[in-house]
């Protein structure tokens, strides 16, 4: 039992790092105040360098996957990332990205798809993959901070791949866990910058015992997210990936509710970039049946058939 | 990364476990239900810690010279874990073992280790932590218990309260006031007070968590000699400091509440009420709020076992978990209703009374909060 990474994984998160601070991650003000930037730059540089890649590496494997999906998903810019480092690897199939993910549903609105190059669906019949091409997908108007689309396509070809279609469900809920996981902590780090540099009467927020506990216990909660999506991802157990997303989605909305709570009002605007963290939220906190399904189904792992 | 045992730890829990099943008497269930403060609990551990002792299951992360076996932090989070699944057999010695022995070793001097280390080790010796005081309790550094000098002695003079295992302990590790109020931390001292020292009174309070579990403890012109002392006038926070750290750990609760929570499931299936959806989604929030507080739990280990101190990250893991019990106490409270009442699961009604000690004892939650605001975000401080 050890919680440091091993050489390799220490000398991609390095890498990942140095990507993830560099030129066109940052926010900046945009001219029209939009709810999602792509990072064209960042998903290049990481696509070129074969980050997505890493998880088939046998010392790399689902465990980097996932920390490179965290670390990625606290960036305030989008990319898709969540499916082409911790599935593609997966598969072993040379699907070209981004990836766009259905779980047992066969409409519907799906994150990535309109600029999406392959479609992925995973539901009881297994996991089936599509190419999409001009006019497959229809873009859909969306609060949330993803491109939303649908596929318009009727007869899109799906061609069933050789998978589990429950370890693939698991390796899903565990890079969604991390997703969340890291826009959580992406958007309070960008709360706690805040409350240490506004002052109201007199002082800064972040000096105000009522802001501080709420802070500190949002941290508390945050906390175990990374350690139990890391520790999914390792093990591979079914109950392990349940019980990271169950947790990390049950959480997700009283942190986003009290991280808009100490922006005030400059937390309602478009201008600070809070809102990307909180409606990639909004939206992730549904995946896979959101977190009342996903704990159920922890339990049922556990305890059913014991 | 490798959040698997090793097969040697997956062999170390199974010889402790092992060790459990075989020793622990019957009526155990029935003295646990006190809760592992109480004095019938503290009473058994002087029958019971010199059976793990001969075992070398006491004490075996100390050093082979002091009794122990060099074991790893891993074998010691192992014990804490099976001890406190079974209700902490332990009792009040599990304080001996965690933080006073360690503490002892680093900070004491040749004297004091001679006295004290070998009874602890050998599962005899009952200690009682003399911090809080009626206007002291979580703002320790403001207690008023004097220490005065005079020539190689001090006088004690002052009341300590919320005081475990006071009625039984043969030494208090008491903290003093040595000079003014207003120069705070600076004028505290660690005085190792034999508990048989004319002057000092105890009084049991009646209490929610287990019988003669807390006391108040008088002190009226006790005199002890200047050597027993620990450390330093003025060391004194520094070594409060390293203790909790250790207590903070210490204490693998999520292992006791993880098994009620076993116990619960189980009983909820046999009566057939396990197949609600409901029911078991709120098993799965249990079990992962237990899940969080372990992990967090692990990580502290994995630092000491790397040669690093945990700072605030010790704070982190105890809110998971105080979580973790409470959520375990909701799910029973809202699925078992016979859960605290008569006396058919001591367990469940142990692990009912500890939900509420969780929050406050070793720290309440609110400081834990503050740690966490001040070390590990690094929030400005506001007006004291």
């Amino acid at each position: 039992m050890y919680f440091e990474p091993n050489e390799d994984m220490t000398a991609l998160l390095s890498g990942l790092e140095q990507i993830a601070l560099g030129e066109g991650t940052e926010w900046e003000p945009s001219g029209d105040w939009s709810r999602q930037v792509w990072s064209h730059t960042l998903d290049r540089t990481l696509d070129e360098n074969g980050y997505y890649d890493a998880g088939a590496e046998e010392s790399l494997g689902a465990i980097a996957a996932a920390a490179m999906i965290w670390r990625l998903s606290r960036l305030s810019v989008n990319i898709e990332a969540a499916a082409s480092a911790m599935l593609r690897p997966a598969l072993g199939e040379d699907l070209p990205r981004p990836i766009a993910v259905m779980t047992d549903r066969r409409g519907g609105a799906v994150r990535f798809l309109p600029m999406a190059k392959a479609v992925l669906r995973i539901d009881d019949d297994g996991v089936h993959a599509a190419l999409l091409s001009d006019g497959d997908v229809r873009e859909l108007p969306t609060i949330n901070a993803y491109p939303m689309g649908e596929i318009v396509n009727d007869a899109l070809e799906w061609r069933r791949l050789d998978a589990d279609a429950g370890r693939i469900r698991d390796l899903w809920r565990i890079a969604v866990a991390a997703e969340l996981a890291g826009a959580m902590r992406g958007g309070l780090d960008a709360v706690i910058a805040h409350v240490k540099d506004r002052e109201q009467f007199g002082r800064p927020l972040g000096a105000f015992q009522g802001v501080q506990h709420r802070l500190a216990m949002a941290s508390a909660r945050l906390e175990p997210t990374y350690w139990l999506t890391l520790k999914a991802a390792q093990e591979l157990d079914s109950a392990d990936a349940a019980i990271a997303l169950g947790y990390t989605a049950s959480i997700s909305t009283q942190i986003v509710y009290d991280l808009h709570q100490f922006m005030g009002a400059m937390g309602l605007t478009l201008e600070h970039p809070l809102h990307r963290w909180t409606y990639r939220l909004r939206h992730l906190r549904s995946e896979l049946g959101g977190a009342s399904t996903n704990l159920q189904l922890a339990a049922d792992r556990l305890w059913r058939n014991a | 990364m490798d959040f698997d045992w090793s097969d040697d730890n997956r062999r170390y829990r199974a010889r402790v476990r092992h060790f459990l099943e075989q020793e622990l008497p019957a009526e155990w269930p029935e003295i646990a239900r006190h809760g592992p403060g109480s004095k019938e609990q503290t009473e058994f551990s002087l029958d019971f810690c010199p059976k793990l002792a001969e075992a070398g299951f006491l004490v075996p992360h100390w050093p082979e010279a002091l009794g122990g076996a060099n074991g790893t932090a891993w074998e010691h989070l192992i014990l804490g874990e099976e001890m406190w699944a079974v209700g902490e057999p332990r009792g009040g010695q599990y304080m001996n073992v965690n933080w006073i022995g360690p503490t002892l070793m680093r900070y004491g001097s040749e004297a004091q280790k001679d006295r004290y280390l070998p009874p602890m080790a050998a599962g005899k010796a009952i200690w009682c932590q003399g911090f809080s005081e009626p206007n002291a309790g979580s703002d320790l550094a403001s207690l008023r218990t004097r220490a005065e000098r005079d020539g190689d002695h001090y006088v004690i003079n002052g009341t300590k309260i919320w005081t475990s295992y006071a009625s039984l302990a043969e030494t208090c590790f008491l903290l003093v006031r040595t000079g003014p109020l207003s120069a705070g931390k600076s004028a505290i001292a660690i005085l190792l007070v034999p508990m048989d020292t004319p002057g000092i009174e105890v009084r049991a309070i009646p209490s929610l968590v287990g019988h003669g579990d807390i006391h108040e403890v008088f002190f009226t012109d006790v005199r002890v000699p200047v050597s027993t002392r620990l450390g330093e006038e003025g060391q004194a926070w520094e070594i409060i400091n390293y203790s909790l750290t250790n207590e903070r750990v210490g204490i693998p609760r999520y292992a006791m509440s993880s098994r009620v929570l076993g116990h619960i499931v189980a009983d909820l299936k046999r009566q057939d009420r396990f197949n609600d959806g409901v029911v078991r989604m709120r098993a799965g929030e249990a079990a992962a709020a237990c899940e969080a507080a372990r992990l967090l739990v692990y990580r502290l280990v994995d630092m000491r076992a790397r040669g690093q101190t945990p700072g605030p990250d010790a704070s982190l893991a105890r809110v998971a978990t105080v979580a973790a019990d409470n959520a375990v106490l909701d799910f029973a409270l809202d699925f078992l209703p016979e859960f605290t009442t008569g006396n058919v699961y001591p367990e469940y009604l142990a692990h009912h009374e500890r939900a509420i000690v969780a929050g406050i004892a070793s720290g309440a939650t609110e400081i834990q909060l503050n740690l966490i605001a001040q070390r590990h975000l690094e929030l400005p401080r506001g007006p004291r």
